[in-house]
């Protein structure tokens, strides 16, 4: 039995009828079509899928699309505005902070919501808060230099 | 010419689209008319299939079509053995699924479609299988026991293969030597896990028997090859999106699924998707084989090794089509960085029931590595010796390139002292081992781990015949790699490859070379994405690990750059009536130099080449597109081995020295790394960035793996890690 519901993506209100069983991650992808968030797990264990909801990282294979009714999602299409990369972004592709790509989408919204609630943090911090999100391809090196530039770059900037 | 794109940073092109999401990987793509697939595996390590019932399941409206393994039977040829096949007593049939028995937990021995991904998950619970369990043969020792119960009754025992091969005179080694030093080691199962699992789409248009696949594999000429032959069809096109990591993992074991789903879309005349989820591919999506040694050096007391000699038992799991491929691997950095004069290397591969083993990061060379560099610790340990003299004693000198390995390997040049040195000095050796020493009389644990060793490049699947002189033709040998380039008509290039990128920043360092080479710039170049054996070249060596990339594919982009450089000029010369020999190109324009006037851009070029016959030149080959493949150029002699069984395993032998500095809790055994340095010899370095990306990567792989992530089993067969919590993969923290 499907279930009416509404939610707002990168600020756009989609109306759509979803069964219940049907997670968060699966409606971004394949209900509306933004493949930009990816799945690596479907039990929260890699991070590819993280997503802000109502401000906030979550993964979103871990929320059914029917928790999502009448809440505020932004996903990694959400980022770039008029082409221009989001800082965060731009720090990760100067520092090749990726290879595959696949953990990038993930990777780049968690950073982006530590920088939002601690603009200036420290390296032990930035590994804590991407200890959720997995990368087989990098070591991560140039990740973390990734979200120490960005940092920088946002307070510039200010 | 002064290099300024090869070497130098440059922008990364593939970032952008992976930082916005706008990656394309085989899970993006929706068909109309998609029909989504799960695949039935099997809950048993080793059983009977005695009967499969698909009845309930069919009842189901949604589902569109299921395949057993009567059908698969019936429908599909077992895939040609494989030349890691080679040596097996008699041939075995190996099917896209499990037939009459199966030998693994996971081995997929059906699939079904239906019109969700949801409805498919019901209804594939509805399917009944009727199984026989058997006894599970899952430790190797036991294995080759008489009394283990047997995985393949055709060859009567466990024990699928062994053989042995000997360089240089190993009996009067350990005759002549002052010490014998053994050790037993072990290297267990384990894997990169792709972020993105196996994803296949299949299409069939039964009126022209096409069939299209995208498939998030590494090398397209396994798909293609497989496909055609299981399922008799000659029109098959496989085309390759992004591809979300692929270490190895996605080479062999993925061909069996594009099977399983065609049998799908041939059955339902629908496209068909099928997405492996994590513990799927943790359980049967392939691991690194795990092998044990059994090695002996041959010592003077002044700590020359004489020989060297091991014998390996592999854990291949439960398919024989990748029996030897840990072994076969050895060969490729037998000597390491040694000059030692004899080796005998002794192979035993085992059939257990486990997970079928895949080339992973380096194959059987990580174990090579490991085996020389142990016992050179262990040598130093029973000779009270420094493990740096050790390893200084036996190293390749530079004034002996360039220098033919017992094997006959050829390192054009290296110098292996002076990267330990530099190792050394970086580090402050001699100061860490005063801290050491003073730690550990505050009972402090610290430990301090040096090694040295090849990373060989560029394949030679002639290789194997050293190992298997039962083997009258190779395989195939070298490598033939092609890459097209062409001149478009807005005056930017496009680029074509015959490898999938998986994450090694094909279009950024292609472009990089090819910029250099044309006389344009990097952001003029797009390379194109997806592989598509329709459009793309093809290449034997096509198997995009990074090192069959740096030599195959950059050839093969070089040469093709250079011949449209010739046209180029050619065309220019007769636009600008001047010999095309003394004409220069800069950023796209080509100049008469010392006539400013005098010059022509790519993009009027590219207008003219498509568009106006009268200024092409007279004999002038139209079009600005070149093909070219490359065979590298000095794969001679050994390419293929002699009676001697010397053979270039591989042609490019860079090298890197490593040092580990760590602390070990005394009372949890915990061990934290302090600092981790690494100094290479990469040779040419394309992109800085890109090379100490996939040096980073593979380190923390290694040491990660060193240190407890891997693969377990119960006794019973049942694995025990099959999500990333439970398998230990590493984070940031």
């Amino acid at each position: 039995m499907k279930q009416t519901i509404r939610v707002t993506v990168n600020g756009r209100v989609y109306q759509e009828d979803v069964e219940p069983r049907i997670l968060l991650a699966h409606f971004l992808r394949e209900t509306i079509g933004l493949t930009g968030t990816h799945i690596g797990c479907v039990v929260g264990e890699c991070g590819a899928c993280s997503v802000l909801f109502d401000g906030k990282v979550v993964k979103s294979c871990l929320h059914f699309a029917v928790q999502a009714d009448g809440r505020e999602v932004t996903t990694i299409e959400g980022l770039a505005k008029d082409g221009e990369l989001h800082p965060v972004q731009e720090a990760f592709v100067k520092n090749y902070a990726f290879q595959c790509g696949y953990c990038t989408p993930g990777m780049v919204m968690t950073s982006h919501a530590l920088l939002q609630n601690n603009p200036n943090p420290s390296e032990a911090e930035i590994r804590k808060a991407l200890a959720g999100n997995l990368c087989m391809c990098t070591g991560y090196v140039q990740i973390v230099d990734a979200v120490k530039e960005a940092a920088a770059m946002q307070k510039n900037r200010e | 010419m002064p290099e300024k794109f090869v070497g130098a940073k440059s922008r990364s092109k593939e970032g952008p689209r992976h930082v916005t999401g706008r990656g394309l990987y085989t899970d993006d793509f929706t068909l109309p008319g998609m029909l989504q697939a799960m695949i039935l595996r099997s809950p048993h390590a080793h059983a009977k299939i005695l009967s499969v019932d698909t009845s309930d399941a069919l009842k189901n409206p949604d589902v569109m079509a299921v395949v057993t393994p009567d059908e698969v039977k019936r429908l599909t040829k077992p895939f040609k053995p494989g030349r890691y096949a080679a040596g097996l007593k008699r041939p075995i049939d190996e099917y896209a699924g499990a037939i009459e028995k199966v030998r693994y937990v996971g081995e997929p021995l059906g699939a079904l479609a239906a019109r969700t991904r949801g409805a498919a998950e019901d209804a594939l619970e509805l399917i009944q299988v009727d199984y026989e369990p058997l006894r599970p043969v899952v430790d190797v020792r036991e294995a080759i026991k008489a009394s283990s119960a047997i995985l393949f009754d055709e060859l009567g025992t466990n024990l699928a293969w062994q053989g042995s091969l000997q360089y240089g005179d190993i009996d009067a080694a350990f005759k002549s030597a002052d010490r014998v030093v053994k050790e037993n080691l072990k290297i267990h199962r384990y894997s990169s896990t792709p972020l993105e699992p196996f994803v296949v789409i299949a299409s069939f248009d039964a009126a022209s028997k096409r069939l299209t696949v995208w498939v998030t594999a590494q090398v397209p000429e396994v798909i293609y090859d497989g496909v055609r032959e299981a399922l008799g069809l000659q029109d098959v096109r496989v085309i390759i999106p992004d591809v979300g990591g692929g270490f190895g993992q996605k080479i062999h074991l993925i061909r069996k699924y594009v099977v399983l789903i065609s049998l799908l879309a041939m059955k339902t005349g629908r496209p068909v998707k099928w997405i492996e989820d994590r513990s799927e591919h943790m359980m049967a999506g392939g691991h690194a084989c795990a092998q044990e040694f059994e090695a002996e050096a041959a010592v003077k007391n002044d700590g020359t090794v004489l020989g060297l000699r091991f014998d390996e038992y592999d854990d291949v799991g439960g398919s024989i089509s990748t029996l030897t491929i840990h072994f076969t691997n050895k060969l490729n950095n037998l000597s390491n960085t040694y000059r030692t004069p004899a080796i005998h290397m002794i192979g035993n591969a085992v059939v257990t029931n486990k997970c079928p083993v895949i080339p992973n990061r380096g194959i059987g060379k990580p174990g090579m590595c490991y085996i020389w560099e142990r016992m050179m610790d262990r040598v130093a340990q029973e000779l009270n010796l420094s493990p740096i003299e050790v390893r200084r004693k036996n190293l390749i000198q530079p004034n002996e390139m360039p220098y033919r390995t017992i094997s006959g390997n050829v390192y054009d040049s290296g110098d292996y002292p002076g990267l330990l040195s530099t190792l050394l000095e970086k580090i402050d050796y001699d100061k860490l081992r005063e801290e050491q020493k003073k730690g550990r009389g505050q009972g402090k644990l610290m430990g301090i781990g040096i090694v040295i060793g090849v990373e060989p490049g560029g394949r030679n699947a002639a290789r194997d015949m050293a190992i298997f002189p039962e083997m009258k033709e190779p395989p195939g040998s070298g490598g033939i790699n092609g890459a097209t380039i062409k001149l478009e008509k807005n005056g930017t290039l496009s680029l074509h490859l015959g490898s999938p990128n998986c994450g090694q920043a094909h279009e950024t360092t292609t472009a990089q070379v090819a910029a250099e080479v044309l006389g344009t710039t990097p952001d003029q170049i797009s390379t194109s994405i997806p592989f598509d054996s329709d459009l793309s070249p093809w290449g034997v060596a096509a198997a995009n690990s990074g090192n069959n990339f740096h030599l195959y594919d950059i050839g093969a982009i070089h040469g093709a750059a250079t011949r449209l450089r010739e046209k180029v000029l050619q065309l220019a010369g007769h636009v600008l009536s001047t010999d095309p020999k003394e004409l220069t190109i800069e950023n796209g324009v080509v100049h008469v130099p010392g006539s400013a006037a005098k010059k022509v851009t790519f993009a009027e070029l590219g207008r003219i080449a498509y568009n106006n016959q009268h200024l092409i030149p007279d004999g002038m080959d139209a079009g600005l597109q070149a093909t070219y493949y490359y065979m590298f150029p000095h794969a001679k002699p050994n390419i293929v081995p002699g009676a001697d069984r010397m053979v270039r395993a591989q042609f490019t032998f860079s090298a890197g020295a490593h040092a580990a500095i760590v602390e070990v809790d005394k009372t949890t055994g915990m061990v934290e790394v302090k600092r981790y340095l690494i100094v290479g010899d990469n040779g040419t370095v394309i992109n800085p960035d890109v090379v100490n990306g996939q040096v980073y990567g593979s380190a923390a792989h290694g040491i990660a793996v060193a240190l407890g992530e891997g693969f377990m089993y119960s006794p019973e067969g049942q694995p025990l890690t099959i999500t990333y919590l439970d398998y230990g993969k590493c984070s940031t923290a």
